[in-house]
C-alpha cells in the first residue's frame, strides 16, 4: 500500500497540470474512449514510468526496447506489428526418440502421486561410456557365450568400485590418496554385489584401476562441484547448491525434553522394530531346519520302502503308519452333530463357520451384559453429574438406609430423573431460589471452615452443608438443603445424636466441631450449580475453580495455622 | 544500427576512452571493437579468446544485445579497420581497498539467500565487480597478477599514457613495484579461464598463439578464478533433450568436464545430464520416470502440473535449476534448492508426461512473491505456454489468499510476458466489471485494489498495467479508467486469432486445482540439509 501511493504520488508530483492524487482505494470509473471528451492527455504524458523490474542495465538493451516501444505505441493506438525478441531456435533432434523413450506411460485415472526420487527410478547410477564399451566387448571376447559379462553387471561392478571408493576416500578430491586397492573393496563388496556378478570383479577392477588413475584418481562419474570448505569456494561459479546458513533455533529446557523424547520414542520403535525382524529371522530358520527334517525323513522313508521291497519276509503289519505323515485326529464337531443337515460351507479366511453361529445360551449372555453395562453406564452418567453431592445413600440407586433419611431430609419419595438433566434451567426458574440458602449462609459468616486434602472415611458426614435440586411432582424445583448449622458428632450412638442433635450451644471441647465458610469457593460452587439459570458451561468453570479452591486451602491447611480446625468433606475428591 | 556513443553516459563514465587501432595479435579481452553481425556492425566487446585449428575465436557480447546472443566469432567477422577501444584499467584506490580485503564474500550472500536470482548489480557492486578484486603485485607476493580486465559495469576507459598494447596491459597500475619482465609475465586473464576450459582439448594446443602463451604464463601462478568472469562465457555448446536440440543461452554450472563435449544430453523426465551418447543411452535404458516425481495437482485436457517439494526431490530439483540456468540469466544456484517448491507444467502423451515449462516459489517468501524463477522451456516457447504457467502462478495465489507478484529482476522475455498477462487480465476484469453493471450489478466503478484483489495482482502491478496501457486518465478533475480502443482492439484480435486456429484459448480452470497451500513447519524450513 505504501509503495503504491509513493507511485501514485509521483504520479501527481511530475504532472504538469497538478492533478490531485491517486488513491487506490477510491472507486474509478471504467469509461470508454468515446465517453470521454476533455481527455487531459498532457497531465498523463509526463507521469514517470514505473519501475519495470528488470536489471537496469539491461533494460536497454536493443531488442527488449524495440519490443517495448512497440507495445507503447499500440497503447496509444499506433498499428506496430508485434516484436519478438530474438532467441536461439530449438530443433527438432537426430536421435532415435521413439527408441530412447518408448511408450509406457499410461495416465492413471486420478492425479498422480508419486514420492519417488530419481535415485530410485534411474537404476544403476553408473552409466558405461565409450570407453568401458570398449573394454566389455575386448573383455567378453575372451569368453564363450554364457560366461560373458553383460552391460548391467558390469555397470553394476563398476558402480560397487566408484561407492567404495567413495565411502572410502571421501577426501579423494582434496589430499588424492592411491586408488583404493581390490583387497578393501573385497570386504565390502558383498553390500552391492551377489555371487553371479562377483566373477567378474577382479577383470573389471584392473580396467576401473587404469581410469582412475588416468583421471587422476577422480569420480568417473561426473559430479557437479558442491562447496569443500576451502576459500577458493565463492569465487568459483561451477560450485552451486550450497547449503543454507541454517537460522539457530532458540533452545530451551522444554524444547530440549520434547527432542529427548522424540528421540527416546524413535529409539524404541527401532528397538520393536529390531526385535521383531529377529525373531522373524528365528522363524525363518526354524522354517528351514523344520524343512530338513522333513527331508531326511522323507528319504529314511525311501530307505525304508526300499528295505522293506528288498525284504519281504520282514513286513510288519502296521509298518505303513510310520511311511506317511500321521494326520491329527479330527475333533467331533458340536456343530454337526446338532445340525447334520446343514452342510457347512468354509470360510475363506480358514475359520469355521462354526464361530459365526450363536448358541441361545450365548445371545442371552450377551443380552444380558448389554443390559448390565447400560446400567452401570447410568449408574456412571449419575455419579458424574450428582459429583460433589453429599449422597447419604451408599449405592446411589439403592434406597436410601433409613438412618440417612431420618437424620437428614424429609422424608419424600423424590424421583430421580434418569438422567438427569444437567443444569440448564427454563428462564421461569431464573430469579427465584437461592436467597434462603444465603441467608443462613450469613448467618454462618463468622465461621471459618479450613479443608484439606485429608483422606476420606466412610461413614456420613454432616458438617458441610449440601444442596440438592431436584424436581418434585409436576416439574417443580426442590431445593433440599442439608447441614447448615449441624456439628458432627462422631461416635455417638443415635439416641446420644438425638439428644444433642438440636443442641447447637453444645459445650465445644468435648465434641470437635467442623465449620464450614460459607464462601469457600466449594460450597459457592454447590449452590451456583443448583442456581437456576446457570449455563452449563459454567459448571466445568465451576469445577476447576473447586479444585482450584482445593488445593488453595490444602496449602493453607499445611501452613499450619492453629486456629482453624480441620473440617472433612465427604465425597470431594480433593 | 550503429552503436550510440551515449553508452558512456549510461554506464556513468564521464572519462574518455581510449581508442586506437588494433591487429589481431594485439586484441585481447576487454576490448570493444566492431563485428559484424547479421550484416551489421555492431561494437562487441570481446570476453574470451580461444584458438581452433590455429584460428584465433572471440567470444563477442555485443553491446545493447542480450547476453544470450553472445557468440564465438573468427577474426574475419571483426572489423579491425575501424578504432577499438581499449579495456579500461582499474582505479588504483579501489584496487588497494580490495587488496586487502580479498574476498568480500559474505557481501552478496544475504540478499541472495531470498531468492533464486541473482542480485541486482546495485546492490551488490562487489559481486559484479569481482574482476577487479584480484591481489595486486603492491600488496601480495610472488604469484599476485593483475587482471587486464576493467570493471564490468563501469564504463571503459584508459589512462592517459597506456597505449593499449597487449605487453603493456597495466604497467601504470602498479607504479609502486618493479615492471617490465616480471608484470609482463604476470599478465593474467582471469576471464578466459572457462574458455581455457573449454579450448584445452589437446588437439588444439599445437598452435601457439600469442593469448594461449599468457595462458600458460598464467596457469603457473593462479589466483582464483572469478565466478562473474567465468559465467559471462557459455560453457556448453549443445544440449540434447527429449526430441529436441537447442542452443544454451547462459552458463551454467554443469560439471565442469562437460563443457569439452559438443552435445550435451539430458534425459527429459529425470533432467539427468550426461556428456556422451553412449552413457545417456545407458541410463535411458534404466530409468523409469515418465513424469515429475510429485504429485499432480492440476490436470486439464492439455497440460498437467505437478508441485515438487525441493527438500525431497533434491537431485530432481537441482537438475531442474541446472537446466533452467542455461536459459536464465539471472538466476543463481549459489544456494541449495531446497526452501521452494517447483511447479511443473507437463504436456502429455503414450511416452510420458513432457516438462514444458516450470515455475519455483519460495515455501515462504518475506517479500510475498509468488514466483521466483519461471521458464518456458525454449523448445516451446511462443505456444502461450508462459501465459498459462502465468495465470497458474497467480491461481495458486489466489487459493491461498494473497496478492503475488514475481520476483525482481525480471528478464526481458520475463517481462514482455508478464505485461501480456497482465494486460489481458485488467482488460478482462475492466469488461466483466463493466458488463456487470450494465446488467445492473455493481457500480459500474472500481478502484485499483479492487482489480488487484480479483486478480491476486499486486496494486503495484495494477497501476503498472494500467499505465503501460494507458488506461488511467485524469479527466474532469479525477483519475478515470479508460478501455481505450487498442485495448479493446487487441482482445478482438486475440479472440479472431483464437477462432482461426480452432483453438479455444489455454486458460486455467480453478475446479481443476486440487491444492491446498502446503503448511510447513519452523523446521522444515530451517533445518536445511
Amino acid at each position: 500500500m505504501t509503495r503504491s501511493t509513493t507511485t501514485a504520488a509521483a504520479l501527481g508530483a511530475h504532472a504538469r497540470v497538478r492533478t490531485r492524487k491517486l488513491n487506490t482505494r477510491t472507486n474509478l470509473a471504467i469509461l470508454r474512449q468515446e465517453d470521454l471528451q476533455d481527455l487531459d492527455d498532457e497531465a498523463q504524458r509526463n507521469v514517470p514510468r514505473i519501475d519495470t523490474g528488470i536489471e537496469k542495465a539491461e533494460e536497454s538493451e536493443h531488442h527488449l526496447q524495440a519490443a517495448l516501444s512497440a507495445s507503447n505505441a499500440a497503447a496509444i493506438g499506433g498499428k506496430v506489428a508485434q516484436i519478438y525478441i530474438p532467441t536461439p531456435d530449438a530443433v527438432p533432434s537426430s536421435i532415435d526418440y521413439e527408441k530412447l523413450y518408448p511408450l509406457m506411460y499410461k495416465q492413471p485415472q486420478s492425479y498422480i502421486r508419486f514420492s519417488s526420487t530419481v535415485e530410485d527410478v534411474a537404476g544403476c547410477p553408473y552409466n558405461m561410456d565409450e570407453e568401458d564399451d570398449a573394454f566389455l566387448k575386448s573383455m567378453n571376447k575372451k569368453k564363450n557365450a554364457s560366461t560373458q559379462c553383460s552391460e548391467v553387471v558390469f555397470e553394476e561392478v563398476m558402480n560397487c568400485f566408484e561407492e567404495t571408493a567413495q565411502s572410502q576416500q571421501p577426501w579423494a578430491a582434496v589430499d588424492s590418496p592411491p586408488v583404493i586397492s581390490y583387497d578393501i573393496i573385497e570386504e565390502t563388496m558383498d553390500d552391492y554385489l551377489d555371487y553371479s556378478q562377483k566373477r567378474f570383479t577382479k577383470e573389471i577392477y584392473e580396467h576401473w584401476k587404469t581410469r582412475r588413475l588416468e583421471s587422476g584418481n577422480k569420480s568417473l562419474i561426473q559430479n557437479l562441484k558442491f562447496e569443500t570448505g576451502a576459500d577458493t569456494d565463492d569465487a568459483d561459479p561451477y560450485v552451486c547448491f550450497r547449503r543454507r546458513e541454517v537460522r539457530q533455533i532458540r533452545k530451551t529446557r522444554g524444547r530440549d525434553a520434547h527432542s529427548a523424547e522424540k528421540l527416546k520414542k524413535l529409539r524404541k520403535e527401532l528397538e520393536e522394530s529390531r526385535e521383531l525382524l529377529a525373531m522373524i529371522k528365528q522363524r525363518e530358520l526354524h522354517k528351514r531346519e523344520q524343512l530338513e527334517v522333513e527331508k531326511q525323513l522323507f528319504e529314511q522313508r525311501t530307505n525304508l520302502r526300499q528295505i522293506k521291497q528288498n525284504l519281504p519276509d520282514q513286513y510288519k503289519q502296521g509298518d505303513e503308519d510310520i511311511l506317511i505323515n500321521q494326520k491329527p485326529k479330527k475333533k467331533p464337531l458340536e456343530i454337526t452333530q446338532r445340525m447334520p443337515n446343514i452342510q457347512i460351507p468354509r470360510r475363506t479366511d480358514g475359520r469355521s463357520a462354526e464361530t459365526d453361529l450363536l448358541l441361545l445360551s450365548e445371545w442371552h449372555a450377551e443380552r444380558e451384559r448389554e443390559i448390565s453395562e447400560a446400567i452401570e453406564e447410568k449408574i456412571r452418567q449419575h455419579e458424574k453429574w450428582n459429583e460433589g453431592f453429599v449422597d447419604l445413600t451408599k449405592a446411589p440407586l439403592t434406597p436410601p438406609s433409613e438412618t440417612a433419611i431420618g437424620s437428614t431430609f424429609r422424608t419424600a419419595t423424590t424421583e430421580y430423573f434418569l438422567p438427569t438433566p444437567p443444569a440448564s434451567v427454563s428462564s421461569e426458574h431464573s430469579g427465584d431460589g437461592g436467597m434462603d440458602f444465603g441467608a443462613v449462609n450469613l448467618n454462618k459468616a463468622e465461621s471459618i471452615a479450613v479443608r484439606y486434602a485429608s483422606p476420606s472415611y466412610d461413614g456420613p458426614c454432616h458438617s458441610q452443608p449440601s444442596f440438592r435440586r431436584r424436581y418434585g411432582r409436576g416439574g417443580r424445583l426442590l431445593i433440599d438443603r442439608r447441614g447448615m448449622r449441624m456439628s458432627q458428632k462422631e461416635n455417638m450412638d443415635t439416641a446420644i445424636a438425638d439428644r444433642y442433635k438440636y443442641d447447637d450451644e453444645d459445650d465445644e471441647d468435648d465434641v470437635p466441631r467442623y465449620y464450614v465458610d460459607p464462601f469457600d469457593t466449594e460450597s459457592m460452587v454447590f449452590r451456583s450449580r443448583i442456581l437456576p439459570g446457570q449455563p452449563t458451561q459454567a459448571q466445568m468453570q465451576a469445577m476447576r475453580a473447586q479444585r482450584d479452591a482445593a488445593i488453595a486451602a490444602a496449602q493453607a491447611a499445611s501452613h499450619g495455622n492453629p486456629s482453624m480446625r480441620s473440617a472433612r468433606q465427604p465425597g470431594s475428591e480433593g | 544500427m550503429a552503436p550510440r556513443d551515449g553508452s558512456q553516459e549510461r554506464t556513468g563514465t564521464p572519462d574518455t576512452v581510449e581508442k586506437g587501432m588494433a591487429t589481431i595479435n594485439t586484441l585481447r579481452i576487454g576490448v570493444k571493437a566492431f563485428v559484424e553481425k547479421d550484416g551489421e556492425k555492431r561494437k562487441a566487446e570481446i570476453l574470451s579468446i580461444q584458438t581452433k585449428k590455429g584460428q584465433p575465436n572471440y567470444y563477442v557480447h555485443y553491446e545493447e544485445f542480450n547476453k544470450r546472443l553472445d557468440e564465438w566469432v573468427p577474426a574475419s567477422r571483426l572489423d579491425l579497420s575501424q578504432e577499438v577501444e581499449w579495456p579500461q584499467p582499474e582505479a588504483p584506490t579501489k584496487k588497494a581497498q580490495k587488496s586487502t580485503a580479498p574476498a568480500p564474500k559474505s557481501a552478496p550472500l544475504p540478499k541472495q539467500t531470498a531468492g533464486q536470482k541473482r542480485p541486482r548489480p546495485s546492490t551488490t557492486a562487489g559481486t559484479s565487480r569481482k574482476g577487479s578484486e584480484t591481489p595486486e603485485l603492491s600488496t601480495t607476493t610472488g604469484n599476485a597478477a593483475k587482471p587486464a580486465r576493467p570493471p564490468l559495469v563501469g564504463g571503459k576507459e584508459n589512462r592517459p599514457g597506456s597505449d593499449g598494447s597487449i605487453s603493456v596491459v597495466a604497467p601504470e597500475l602498479s607504479t609502486d613495484t618493479p615492471k617490465g619482465e616480471e608484470s609482463e609475465m604476470d599478465i593474467v586473464d582471469i576471464q578466459d579461464a572457462a574458455a581455457a576450459a573449454k579450448a584445452s582439448n589437446p588437439q588444439h594446443q599445437a598452435p601457439f598463439s600469442r593469448e594461449e602463451e599468457i595462458e600458460k604464463l598464467r596457469t603457473g601462478g593462479s589466483m582464483t578464478q572469478n565466478q562473474t568472469e567465468i559465467s559471462r562465457v557459455r560453457n556448453l555448446g549443445h544440449i540434447q533433450m527429449g526430441a529436441f536440440e537447442m542452443e544454451p543461452w547462459y552458463f551454467s554450472p554443469y560439471p565442469s568436464t562437460f563443457t569439452e563435449a559438443d552435445t550435451v544430453y539430458i534425459c527429459e523426465f529425470c533432467l539427468s545430464y550426461f556428456d556422451s551418447n553412449q552413457t545417456f543411452t545407458r541410463h535411458r535404458a534404466k530409468c523409469t520416470l515418465l513424469h515429475p516425481p510429485g504429485n499432480e495437482i492440476y490436470r486439464d485436457n492439455s497440460v498437467s502440473f505437478f508441485e515438487i517439494d525441493g527438500r525431497r526431490q533434491r537431485r530432481w530439483c537441482r537438475n531442474l535449476c541446472l537446466l533452467s540456468k542455461l536459459f536464465l540469466d539471472h538466476k543463481t544456484l549459489y544456494y541449495d534448492v531446497d526452501p521452494f517448491l517447483f511447479y511443473c507444467m507437463t504436456t502429455r502423451d503414450e511416452h510420458g508426461c513432457h516438462l514444458v515449462g516450470y515455475f519455483s516459489k519460495e515455501k515462504e517468501s518475506a517479500e510475498g512473491y509468488n514466483v521466483a524463477c519461471i521458464l518456458t522451456l525454449p523448445q516451446y516457447q511462443r505456444k502461450g505456454y508462459g501465459k498459462l504457467l502465468i495465470a497458474f502462478s497467480y491461481e495458486l495465489s489466489k487459493r491461498e489468499g494473497k496478492l503475488g507478484s514475481p520476483e525482481k529482476p525480471l528478464s526481458d522475455l520475463g517481462l514482455l510476458g508478464y505485461r501480456a498477462y497482465w494486460a489481458e487480465t485488467v482488460t478482462d476484469v475492466l469488461l466483466d466489471h463493466e458488463k456487470n453493471s450494465k446488467d445492473g450489478k455493481g457500480s459500474g466503478e472500481i478502484s485499483v485494489e479492487e482489480i488487484g484483489a480479483l486478480s491476486a495482482m499486486t496494486t503495484n502491478d495494477v497501476l503498472h498495467t494500467l499505465q503501460n496501457l494507458n488506461m488511467l486518465r485524469y479527466s474532469k478533475g479525477q483519475h478515470v479508467i479508460v478501455l481505450t480502443e487498442a485495448v479493446l482492439e487487441t482482445k478482438e484480435k486475440a479472440k479472431a486469432k483464437e477462432k482461426a486456429k480452432g483453438l479455444t484459448r489455454r486458460k486455467i480452470e480453478p475446479e481443476r486445482l486440487m491444492w491446498k497451500p502446503p503448511v510447513f513447519t519452523a523446521s522444515s524450513r530451517t533445518w536445511n540439509w
